[in-house]
C-alpha cells in the first residue's frame, strides 16, 4: 500500500436508520499521526460515524477510507491496524477482565505483553474479576487496556473516559501521549472539554449529521474572542477603550472581551491607567463549544 | 428517633409508606403496559393448542373406528407417553383434548410464568434497568411482587381464556374447565418455583436455568413414571403429576389443584422470604475471581467458551435423558407381552416384533435428538444478543471477518448435536444391548448417528433466521417446534406422508433393519447447506446490531 498523508478519509458520507436520516453528507479526515477530536452534541452522529468506520453499519452513500482501503470490504486487514474503545464497555457476563482482554487483543492480532502488564498495573485493574462484578469505570478500563495495548496504528475512541475518575484520566491522557509518541493515530470522540484541549492537535465538530466545523483549537478561536478581567489604579471612560468591546466597569475593576489580533494594542490602552491583578483568557472551550453546539440548533 | 413516626403519620398524604411491597401499583400497571405482549405469544400458544384439538378431533377422526385406530395407533407407541402421559380416553373430544394438551399446555404455561418473573426480578437487575426502578419510592419486595403477580395474572387469563374458547368450539364444559384450570395452576406452581430461583442463581442467566431445568426434570420425570408404570408415590411427589391426576374427561377430579395452590403459596413464601434479605444483583450462589489470563483467542475460542458451561449442563442431561429413554426402551418387551394394547396394534400391523423394536428405538432416538437441537438454537440466538447487548462490537472490530465470526458460532452449533447425540445414544445403546432386546451395541449408536444430518436441519433454520432475519429472532425455533410436533402428533393425527416429511427428522433411515434408505437425509441436507448459506449471506450483508 502507498505511504498515505491521511489515515481516514471520509467525503459526503450518509446513513439512515430506517427512515431517519443520522448522518446527511459528513467530511471528515484524519492525518496520520494526529490526535483528532470528533466532537457534537448527543445524538449529532458521532458513533453512527464511528460504526460505519468499523464496518458494522454499511454507508449509503459517500465514499469512505479508512488507513487506505474500505472499513465495509477490507474488515480483517484494516481490523489487525486499528483498536477500538466504545463508550459503553458490555464485558460477557461469566468471563474475567483477563480474559476478555487477551480475547480482545488475540482478534486483533496483536497484543503487547509488556505494555498490557505496564497498563494493568497504572490504570490499577483488577484482572481476575468476571464481567459483572465491575463497576463502570473499570468496566472502560478493561476496553482501553485491550486498545492501548495493541499495537494497533490507528486508535478510534468513544467517549473512552465516560465513568474514569480523575486520577484514570490522567493515566489515560499519559498513555494516550505515548501512543501518540509511538506514531499512532486517533480519532477521539469527547464530551470532556480538558481532555479534548490537551489532546487534540485538530477536531471536527458534527451536529445534526454534517461536519460544521474542522481545523485545531486556535482556528476555531479566531473568531472567538479573548476575555480580559483587570483592576485599574484610575478608573477609565469605557468610550476611551477603543479595541475593548462589552465592557463592564465596576469600581476599579474592568472586564471586558476582544478579538485575539488586538489584545496588543489593547494593553498598550490599558497600561496608562496602571494595570495590576490582570488576566487575559483566550475563550473557553466550554463557550466555544455552547455557541457551536447552539448554532445549529437557531 | 420517636418523632420521625409520629410525624410520618401526621403527614396528610395517602402514599405513606406501605412497607415492602411499596409502589406495587403504579409498577405493575406500568409493566402491564410495556411487557404484558411478551406473554401474550404464551396464552395464544396453548389456547390455540387446546381449541384446535375440539375442531381438529371431529374433522380428523369422525367415526369410532378411524378413533379407535387413533387409539391403537398411540398406545402402540408409548415414546409418546413420556411426553403427553397417559391416555384416558382418545374415543371422544374431550379425552383427546386433554391428552394432548393437558401436559403439552402445562409446558408451556411453565415457561411464560418463569420468563416473566425472572424477566421482572434478575434480567432487569443484570441491565440496570431495576436500578433506576428501585432507586424510586419503592419496597424491597415490589419488583419481585410485580413479576409474581404478572406470572398470576397470566395464568388467569390462560385459563379463562383457553378454558371459554374450548367450551365455544366444542368442548365438554366440566373436562374443558378443569383442563384450563391445570394451565394456570402450572403457571402459578412455576412462578413459585422461579421466584425461588431468582433468589439463587447468581445471575440472570442461572436462575433462569435453574427454572427451566427444574421444569425438565419434572416434565420428564412424570412421563417416564406413568410409562414405566412405576409405584404411584412417584406421581405424587411431582407437581406435574398433580395435574395429571386431576384426569380431565375421566374421572373430573378438582382436588389436586388444591395441592398446587398450596404449593404456589409456599414457594412464593419462601421467595419473598429470602427476598427480604438479598442484595440487589446477587442470589444466594457467589461466583469466585476467575483466570487473570484467557485462553480465548478468536471467534472460535470465545463462542466456546461463552457456551462451556451451558455445554455440560447439556451434557449431563442428555446422559439423563439417555438413560431415561433406553430404561424405557428395554421396558418395551415387556409390553410387547400378549394382551397388551401394542401386541394388539401389532397383530393389526404388518411388522415382525424385530421391526418393531427398530422403529421404536428410531423414534426415541429421533425424540432425543430434536431435544438436542435446542442447545444449538440458543447458541445461534446468542449471536444476536451478543449484537443487541453491544458486546459484539469490539470483537468486530478486531481483524475478524464477518464470515468468520458467524462460521465460529455455526460451526459450535452444527458440533454440539454431534456431541450431545453420541452421549446419548451411547446410554440408549448400552441400556438396549444389555436387555433382551436383540440389539448391539453398536448398531444402536449408529443408529442415533445417523438423527445428527436432520438435527443439522433444525438448526440450520437458526443459522438462516440470525443471519437473514434477526427481526423474526424467534422464528429461529420454528424448525425444532415443527419437528416436535410433526413427530410427535404428525402420526396420531393420520397426516400423510407428505405432511410428514417436512420434519427431517421423518427421513432417517432404519439402519437396524437391512438396507436402510440414506436418500432422503441427502435431500434434507441440501436443504441444510440452502439455509446456512443464505444465513451466511444475509450476515455478511446486513448492519449489525440495528433493530
Ligand atoms: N440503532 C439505531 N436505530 C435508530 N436510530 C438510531 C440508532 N442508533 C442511533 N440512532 C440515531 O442516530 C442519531 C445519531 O446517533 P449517534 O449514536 O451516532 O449519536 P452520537 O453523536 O454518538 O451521540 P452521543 O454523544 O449521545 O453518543 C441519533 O439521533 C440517534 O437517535
Ligand atoms: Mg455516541
Amino acid at each position: 500500500m502507498t505511504e498515505q498523508s491521511s489515515v481516514i478519509d471520509v467525503q459526503g458520507l450518509t446513513k439512515s436508520y430506517g427512515r431517519f436520516k443520522a448522518l446527511n453528507g459528513v467530511d471528515l479526515t484524519v492525518a496520520k499521526g494526529e490526535v483528532h477530536g470528533f466532537l457534537g452534541p448527543n445524538g449529532a452522529g458521532k458513533s453512527t460515524t464511528i460504526r460505519v468506520l468499523l464496518g458494522l453499519l454499511k454507508a449509503d452513500g459517500g465514499t469512505v477510507s479508512l488507513l487506505g482501503g474500505d472499513p465495509w470490504k477490507d474488515v480483517v486487514e484494516l481490523h489487525r491496524r486499528l483498536a477500538y474503545v466504545p463508550g459503553d464497555v458490555s464485558l460477557w457476563p461469566s468471563m474475567t477482565g483477563g480474559e476478555a482482554i487477551d480475547l480482545l487483543g488475540s482478534l486483533r492480532g496483536s497484543l503487547d505483553e509488556g505494555r498490557r502488564k505496564d497498563l494493568v498495573e497504572r490504570f490499577e485493574l483488577d484482572t481476575s474479576k468476571r464481567g459483572r462484578q465491575y463497576s463502570k469505570g473499570n468496566r472502560q478500563k478493561v476496553a482501553l487496556v485491550a486498545a492501548l495495548a495493541s499495537d494497533a496504528e490507528l486508535l478510534i475512541l468513544d467517549e473512552p473516559t465516560s465513568g474514569l475518575d480523575p486520577l484514570m484520566e490522567q493515566v489515560f491522557q499519559e498513555t494516550v501521549r505515548e501512543a501518540k509518541d509511538r506514531g499512532v493515530s486517533i480519532l477521539l470522540s469527547s464530551h470532556i472539554m480538558s481532555e479534548v484541549e490537551t489532546l487534540t492537535d485538530r477536531l471536527s465538530i458534527i451536529r445534526d449529521g454534517v461536519i460544521v466545523q474542522t481545523g485545531t483549537l486556535d482556528d476555531l478561536r479566531t473568531d472567538t474572542q479573548t476575555s480580559i478581567d483587570v483592576v485599574l489604579e484610575r478608573v477609565p471612560d469605557a468610550t476611551e477603550l477603543a479595541p475593548l468591546e462589552s465592557v463592564t466597569i465596576n469600581g476599579h475593576r474592568v472586564t471586558a472581551s476582544v478579538d485575539p489580533d488586538k489584545v496588543g494594542e489593547a494593553m498598550k490602552v490599558l497600561a496608562p491607567y496602571g494595570m495590576s491583578k490582570l488576566a487575559v483568557e483566550p475563550a473557553s472551550l466550554e463557550s466555544l463549544f455552547l455557541r457551536l453546539y447552539e448554532e445549529t440548533r437557531a | 428517633m420517636t418523632t420521625a413516626p409520629a410525624i410520618a403519620s401526621a403527614l396528610p398524604t395517602p402514599h405513606r409508606d406501605r412497607g415492602a411491597t411499596t409502589g406495587a401499583r403504579l409498577l405493575l400497571r406500568t409493566s402491564l403496559k410495556h411487557d404484558g405482549r411478551l406473554m401474550a405469544p404464551w396464552v395464544l400458544l396453548i389456547t390455540v393448542l387446546s381449541v384446535s384439538s375440539v375442531i381438529a378431533y371431529p374433522l380428523v377422526f369422525p367415526d369410532q373406528t378411524e378413533r379407535e385406530g387413533l387409539q391403537q395407533a398411540v398406545a402402540a407407541n408409548p415414546a409418546i407417553g413420556l411426553i403427553f402421559g397417559p391416555p384416558t380416553d382418545l374415543l371422544t373430544t374431550d379425552g383427546f383434548n386433554a391428552w394432548r394438551t393437558l401436559a403439552l399446555g402445562g409446558f408451556l404455561a411453565a415457561m411464560g410464568a418463569i420468563f416473566t418473573v425472572t424477566r421482572a426480578t434478575r434480567v432487569q437487575e443484570d441491565s440496570g434497568q431495576a436500578e433506576l426502578l428501585a432507586s424510586g419510592v419503592m419496597g424491597r419486595s415490589t419488583r419481585l411482587l410485580t413479576g409474581v403477580a404478572m406470572a398470576l395474572i397470566a395464568g388467569v387469563i390462560t385459563g379463562v381464556l383457553a378454558g371459554a374458547l374450548t367450551v365455544l368450539c366444542g368442548g365438554g364444559a366440566e373436562a374443558s374447565w378443569l383442563l384450563a384450570c391445570t394451565w394456570t395452576v402450572t403457571g402459578w406452581m412455576f412462578a413459585g418455583f422461579a421466584a425461588v430461583a431468582a433468589q439463587i442463581g447468581a445471575d440472570a442467566r442461572t436462575s433462569t436455568a435453574l427454572s427451566i431445568s427444574t421444569l425438565g426434570t419434572l416434565f420428564i420425570l412424570r412421563g417416564f413414571a406413568y410409562s414405566i408404570e412405576a409405584p404411584e408415590w412417584t406421581i405424587w411427589i411431582n407437581p406435574l403429576g398433580w395435574m395429571q391426576e386431576t384426569q380431565p374427561a375421566g374421572e373430573n377430579l378438582w382436588w389436586p389443584l388444591a395441592l398446587g395452590v398450596a404449593l404456589t403459596g409456599i414457594l412464593l413464601a419462601v421467595a419473598f422470604r429470602l427476598e427480604g434479605s438479598r442484595d440487589f444483583g446477587q442470589g444466594l450462589l457467589k461466583p469466585g475471581p476467575g483466570p487473570d489470563r484467557g485462553r480465548a483467542r478468536g471467534p472460535w475460542g470465545l463462542a466456546w467458551r461463552l457456551s462451556k458451561g451451558s455445554a455440560l449442563t447439556w451434557t449431563d442431561a442428555f446422559v439423563l435423558l439417555g438413560f431415561i429413554f433406553g430404561y424405557f426402551a428395554t421396558s418395551i418387551v415387556d409390553l410387547i407381552e400378549p394382551g397388551s394394547p401394542m401386541a394388539a396394534a401389532l397383530a393389526g400391523g404388518s411388522g415382525s416384533a424385530d421391526v418393531l423394536v427398530a422403529s421404536f428405538l428410531v423414534m426415541i432416538l429421533s425424540m432425543i435428538g430434536i431435544f438436542a437441537a435446542i442447545p444449538s438454537v440458543q447458541v445461534m440466538l446468542r449471536v444476536r444478543s451478543e449484537e443487541m447487548e453491544d458486546r459484539v462490537e469490539p470483537v468486530m472490530a478486531g481483524s475478524v471477518s464477518r464470515p468468520r465470526y458467524y462460521g465460529a458460532n455455526v460451526l459450535l452449533a452444527l458440533v454440539l448435536p454431534v456431541l450431545y447425540m453420541a452421549v446419548a445414544g451411547a446410554v440408549v445403546a448400552l441400556l438396549a444391548a444389555r436387555s433382551d432386546l436383540g440389539v448391539e451395541f453398536r448398531e444402536v449408536w449408529v443408529q442415533a448417528m445417523t438423527i445428527v444430518p436432520a438435527i443439522w436441519t433444525l438448526v440450520a433454520v437458526s443459522v438462516l433466521v440470525v443471519g437473514a432475519r434477526p427481526k423474526v429472532a424467534v422464528a429461529a425455533w420454528a424448525g425444532v417446534v415443527a419437528a416436535f410436533v410433526l413427530t410427535l402428533l404428525g402420526p396420531s393425527f393420520g397426516l400423510p406422508d407428505w405432511a410428514l416429511g417436512i420434519s427431517p427428522v421423518w427421513h432417517v433411515p432404519d439402519v437396524l433393519l437391512s438396507d436402510p434408505d440414506w436418500t432422503g437425509l441427502m435431500w434434507v441436507s441440501l436443504f441444510t447447506l440452502g439455509f446456512t448459506a443464505i444465513g451466511f449471506a444475509g450476515f455478511r450483508r446486513r448492519d449489525l446490531a440495528v433493530e
